[in-house]
């Protein structure tokens, strides 16, 4: 089979594939955010897989949380108190939206999962101070692992998870690479595919693969709609549908690249292989593009915005925000004004668990396309 | 400003309007002796236009019913026969609103954000925002010096402060929805609609009716609710100055003085409103040739 539709096949169906490896003895711990230290999870012999909500009716979450919660929180619960996640040991709660902390909290009273664990980063992320309190709050969730699993952590241990990482990170960042160079080499859909992929296929052969695709995808010739449609950036938080891309494509325009939590800030940077492995990770987190629910300086992420817009030539950005996520619609305005102060047209998108009917969101991409 | 039926131009207090097919108008490209047309498939109702030497030679207004396609079909070809034109004399036909791809003999689809736009730069040139309330969609569109869209805003997921809206509130209050306007414009106390869903809305409607507040009254202040979810809309925006409003809802001047009110801005509406989006298809049409 032909490794795109191998990752194709994990993204459509990540719980089917969670419950296969649950199967074969590997403890499955959800988590919900980029800032989650993953490689901790892998290094405990654990396997992390992301959970992105549900595309289907929320009842039951809505009992215990408010409606402006983003669907991404609700869907989550909603899947918790269903059943549907019965394949998890339990999940990983990092501190970053008030949400995500609330749900923390709320996911522990209503459910019975064996394993949780908050990981309270802090929000600065330009200090000594909030440097080092982050490498300890990383070695207390090491020893939460290493107790719930039985198992310690060596040194060679984390050097093999770091440079599983690193690996699928570099992979990604080729792809992302091509992307730009040659827009439409893999469909909207497809990439997000691979993106899913990578957040919830074991690391290692995930890892392989993308390196595969990358080199396979490298050596093709320009894609058939190469230069055909717009080259458009992605910007905001989460966004796992399909259709999104879709209708971008059906109406003139392609992604060539983002800022999404789906997307480039997962990816982007090392960890350095070699000294305290904690310390590595952690320095990573502190030089990685933000989210805004993290900060590092006032106008670090549109100054970032437009520098990557331009970098990749882009004839306009979509924002893409979730409904209610308050961290996103605060940055907002200022990252619309840094692009308007550029001469970059943009156009927001408010997305849920469903998508706006279709016919609205094709009428507003396709007035965007004419207008850039 | 009022134009005829057919959307011609006129002379307007503080507009310079240029003459047919003369100026800077996106227009000067055409080829003088082409018919061209557009047709506006809307939720509620289909409109066709049809364009000639820089004026608009008629227009056409049907009820869209079940089939978009067949709607915009008709529409056309009942202006077509008005007209007495037969379809081999039109060179090119732009189909726009939410069925626009179901108008399958069109040459090109394009978004009724750029059709109403297209429409309110060729009929006022000086026309920086455009505001389009059809059936189920309301639209803020900013325009550049060219008549080029620069920026917009629509509804999305709720059709409240739409034509639907108001069909909604006609049928509970057993009022005719074209009487509305000049009912609310005789109000003196407007009641307080305070429900933003369409449905509760409607009980709230009722529950004045049963009280028995006056029509004209709560027409005033449905007029008003809807007004301050468009102002809303328009606000976010940007909207600036000359304001046109286009859209089926811009024949109802309660809600066009409402609106005028919570802008602080005066509105221009001119007869062909209801059929702009249609005429800007046409226009569109003739200058891609």
């Amino acid at each position: 089979m032909d490794v795109l539709d191998e990752l194709r096949k994990v993204a459509d169906n990540p719980y089917g594939y969670a419950r296969r490896l649950k199967g074969e003895g590997r403890a499955v711990i959800g988590y919900f955010c980029s800032y989650t230290p993953e490689e901790i999870i892998f290094a405990a012999g654990a396997h992390s897989m992301r959970l992105f909500g549900t595309h289907g009716e929320i009842s039951r979450a809505d009992a215990h949380l408010q409606a402006y919660c983003c669907s991404v929180v609700r869907g989550a619960l909603e899947e918790a108190l269903s059943g549907e996640l019965n394949f998890l040991e339990g999940a990983v709660f990092p501190h970053t939206c008030d949400s995500i902390q609330r749900l923390s909290d709320i996911w522990r009273l209503t459910t019975r999962f064996k394993f949780f664990a908050d990981v309270v980063l802090p929000v600065k992320l330009t200090t000594e101070s909030s440097r080092m309190y982050m490498v300890e709050v990383l070695e207390r969730f090491a020893r939460e692992l290493e107790s719930a699993f039985g198992a310690g952590i060596t040194g060679e241990k984390y050097l093999d998870s770091i440079r599983t990482f690193n690996k699928l990170r570099a992979g990604m960042a080729d792809l992302y690479r091509l992307r730009s160079a040659r827009p439409g080499i893999v469909s909207g859909s497809d990439f997000l595919a691979v993106v899913k992929a990578a957040m919830s296929m074991e690391r290692r052969a995930c890892a392989d693969m993308i390196t595969r695709l990358a080199g396979e995808l490298g050596k093709k010739g320009p894609s058939s709609n190469a230069g055909g449609g717009k080259r458009i950036m992605l910007a905001g938080g989460v966004c796992d549908h399909p259709d999104v891309y879709r209708l971008i494509e059906e109406s003139g325009g392609v992604v060539v690249w983002d800022d999404l939590c789906t997307g480039t800030r997962a990816f982007e940077g090392m960890i350095r292989e070699g000294g305290n492995p904690l310390e590595a990770i952690t320095e990573r987190y502190m030089t990685r593009l933000a989210c805004p629910a993290k900060h590092r300086s006032l106008t670090e992420r549109g100054e970032r915005l437009v520098r990557d817009a331009k970098e990749h030539k882009v004839r306009g950005v979509i924002f893409l925000l979730l409904k209610f996520c308050d961290p996103h619609d605060f940055d907002y305005p200022y990252l619309k004004e840094s692009l308007d102060r550029e001469g970059i047209p943009s156009m927001l998108v408010e997305l849920e668990h469903q998508l706006p009917p279709e016919g609205q969101l094709r009428t507003r991409f396709e007035t965007f396309m004419h207008t850039i | 400003m009022r134009g005829d039926i057919s959307g011609r131009r006129r002379e307007s207090p503080g507009c310079t309007v240029e003459k047919p097919g003369s100026g800077a108008t996106a227009i000067e490209e055409r080829d003088e002796e082409m018919y061209t047309a557009g047709i506006d498939v809307g939720s509620i109702t289909a409109k066709a236009a049809v364009f000639k030497d820089g004026a608009v030679l008629g227009t056409k207004v049907i009820f869209t019913g079940y089939s978009a396609g067949d709607a915009g079909r008709r529409v056309y070809e009942e202006l077509l026969g008005e007209l007495g034109l037969d379809a081999s004399s039109v060179s090119r036909i732009v189909s726009t609103g939410y069925g626009r791809n179901s108008v399958t003999f069109a040459s090109k689809a394009m978004t009724e954000i750029i059709c109403h736009g297209a429409g309110a730069h060729f009929l006022n040139p000086h026309v920086r925002s455009v505001i389009d309330v059809g059936g189920q969609d309301s639209k803020v569109i900013i325009l550049n010096g060219e008549g080029r869209v620069s920026d917009f805003a629509m509804n999305d997921k709720c059709a409240a402060g739409t034509g639907r809206f108001l069909e909604v509130m006609a049928r509970a209050l057993e009022v005719d929805l074209a009487d509305f306007g000049q009912l609310s414009l005789v109000s003196d106390e407007p009641s307080r609609i305070s429900s933003i869903c369409t449905v509760f809305a409607e009980s709230e409607v009722i529950s004045l009716i049963s009280k028995g507040e006056q029509r004209k009254n709560i027409i005033a202040g449905i007029h008003d609710a809807v007004a301050s979810r468009i102002a809303a809309l328009a606000k976010r925006t940007g909207i600036r100055p000359p304001v046109m409003m286009t859209g089926g809802v811009a024949r109802n001047i309660g809600v066009v003085k409402a609106l005028e009110r919570k802008l602080e801005l005066p509105i221009e509406v001119l007869e062909s409103a209801q059929t702009n989006g249609a005429i800007g298809a046409a226009v569109i049409a003739a200058r891609h040739g």
